[in-house]
């Protein structure tokens, strides 16, 4: 029997971030990354073709900003205060961010499509002013925490490769309408590019994933760390490898793959440690949230295997060369970094609708569990359908191929549309909870 | 139900109507709960979390609350989470390790 949901008064002492603040941002990344997905299918050749363009350029930015930075910013105002176990510094600043922020990504990507530099450094500044609200509402978040650990370092290392790619994203847009800035117009502008995707991929979100994902797989999997210094030690040599390969790849150095190694390195010792942390699991089952986020960290190997090539000195310049940088690219932005973030939106976004629609009710009514919220079989099929729309549109770039581009790519929407029903599940229990009465008697019985 | 019916067995029984919702499990079978003390009307009861930082924190705690002062003889009900000793699996009753598939015990 339905039970009507009664407000009830809110649970004492409860300090949370408002959840329309995360939903906001995530909400609005989802738009962005469906709008992305419809793009490909409709200019298949973005994939099959060179990547220095404009319109490449203004969808990768579509991807980067409107959709990972989104869904990840709006993430972290909910994730750090639990990853770290504290409290968020301000609210109003991030609410202030997600005006800037939206504003700013979605006039670069207009101006990028245009190519009309100076006004996609104007929109740029905008965003540059939400990206310093953010950083410093973080910083001020880190510096409540009680115990500073490997997260905690992860999440500020992040915070300064983000300030750098902002730096560097702006200084590559202003070198092109005006002359003033000398010190980027020395540096190959395709250089500078690729120096500036990884400062943004490797050093902000795959930053991130490493370090948040240490505490939250055990949290989900009921396990522990296994090896505080082989977590630190990944950390550690994340950075530096990012850092050597930055200065290698902006200045075409010889070194490039010693430093892709130092990276692979890092992932590697990452990668032990999640399997060790999964080994001492409590939890026998995983869950398709973590199955999605670990498949996206398996989909390291061929990332970084094609790094490595890619950062090889004698590479011939060819047009099968640039369509490795295309599936390179592809694979690290929609494979590794989406997969991981959408496994961990099915965390998120349950728990945020679920705590706005029932934490007021547990004890008073019988409330789902957050697997409850959604359909596993459409999550399940989802899986499925993206890592074939991924594969295929790798294999596709590959051959430049843009007939099977856009028929990938379309499989990758459907993915997404079978996501987005599920979001829509979820989302639905904000407006209609679903609440039933208390059993009256449940001893031994277990409450599901 | 009078003060006097008012024992472990019954406040366990109704705690056991509050999950832990990332679980799905009830925090009885988990072995959140550590102590329960019985004055009279008055319920105290220790408990913990399955992780320190659980964004669930404050929900679960006030869940139990509601749950205690939803029973007949209850007047005041209190909830005191810590987190020493910290939760392990272990903790599980046998109810728990089955619903969540336990492994590695």
């Amino acid at each position: 029997m339905p039970v009507r949901a009664v407000p009830a008064a809110s649970p004492l002492g409860m300090q949370a971030p408002s959840i329309s603040l995360p939903l906001m941002f995530v909400v609005t990344g989802l738009l962005a990354l469906f709008t992305g997905a419809v793009w490909l299918v409709a200019q298949p050749d973005l994939l099959a073709t060179y990547h220095y363009n404009q319109n490449t350029i203004a969808l990768t930015h579509l991807f980067v900003l409107g959709w990972l930075c989104s869904i990840v910013m709006g993430a972290m105002y909910q994730l750090v205060p639990v990853a770290l176990e504290t409290r968020l510094y301000s609210e109003k600043l991030a609410r202030g961010q997600f005006f800037f922020h939206v504003i700013g990504f979605a006039g670069m990507v207009w101006m990028f499509r245009v190519w009309n530099m100076k006004q996609v450094g104007n929109f740029g500044g905008l965003l540059t002013v939400g990206v310093i609200l953010f950083i410093y509402n973080i910083v001020r978040t880190l510096l409540r925490v009680p115990k500073w650990n490997v997260v905690a370092t992860a999440v500020a290392a992040a915070l300064v490769w983000l300030s750098l790619t902002v730096t560097a994203g702006l200084l590559i847009a202003t070198a092109k309408y005006t002359a003033t800035i000398d010190l980027v117009s020395r540096f190959n502008p395709l250089s500078a590019m690729h120096a500036h995707a990884h400062l943004g991929v490797v050093g902000f979100f795959l930053m991130l994933i490493v370090g948040v994902s240490y505490k939250l797989i055990p949290m989900f999997t009921l396990s522990e760390l296994q090896n505080r210094r082989r977590a630190a030690g990944s950390v550690i040599l994340l950075n530096l490898g990012l850092a050597g390969s930055v200065v290698a790849v902006l200045i075409r150095s010889r070194w490039k793959p010693v430093f892709a190694l130092v990276i692979i390195v890092a992932l590697a010792l990452y990668g032990r440690e999640l399997i060790a942390i999964l080994r001492a699991r409590k939890r026998r089952a995983l869950d398709w949230g973590v199955k999605y986020f670990l498949t996206a960290i398996a989909l390291l190997v061929p990332t970084t295997g094609l790094a490595l090539v890619l950062s090889w000195p004698g590479l011939p310049l060819n047009t099968f060369t640039g369509q490795l940088e295309n599936a390179y690219g592809f694979l690290g932005l929609i494979g590794v970094v989406t997969f991981a973030i959408i496994g961990m939106l099915y965390k998120i976004i349950p728990f945020l609708v679920w705590f706005g629609a029932y934490s007021r009710h547990i004890g008073h009514a019988r409330v789902p569990a957050l697997a409850e919220m959604y359909s596993t079989r459409l999550q399940a099929a989802g899986f499925w359908t993206y890592l074939g729309g991924l594969a295929a549109a790798v294999a596709a770039t590959l051959c430049s191929n843009a007939a099977a581009v856009r028929w990938s790519c379309a499989l990758l929407a459907l993915s997404l549309a079978l996501l987005a029903f599920n979001v829509g599940n979820i989302l639905s229990h904000a407006v209609r909870p679903r609440l039933t009465p208390l059993a009256k008697s449940s001893t031994n019985r277990i409450a599901r | 139900m009078t003060t006097s019916a008012l024992n472990e067995t019954v406040i366990l029984e109704t705690l056991r109507q509050v999950i832990d919702p990332e679980i799905g499990c009830n925090i009885v079978d988990l072995g959140l709960v550590y102590g329960l003390a019985i004055d009279g009307g008055a319920v105290k009861v220790t408990m913990t979390l399955t992780t320190p930082g659980c964004p669930m924190h404050e929900s679960i705690s006030w869940g139990v609350k509601n749950a205690l002062l939803g029973l007949d003889g209850v007047t005041d009900a209190e909830v005191d989470v810590v987190w020493d000793p910290p939760w392990h699996p272990s903790m599980m009753t046998e109810e728990g390790r089955r619903f969540i598939g336990a492994r590695n015990f």
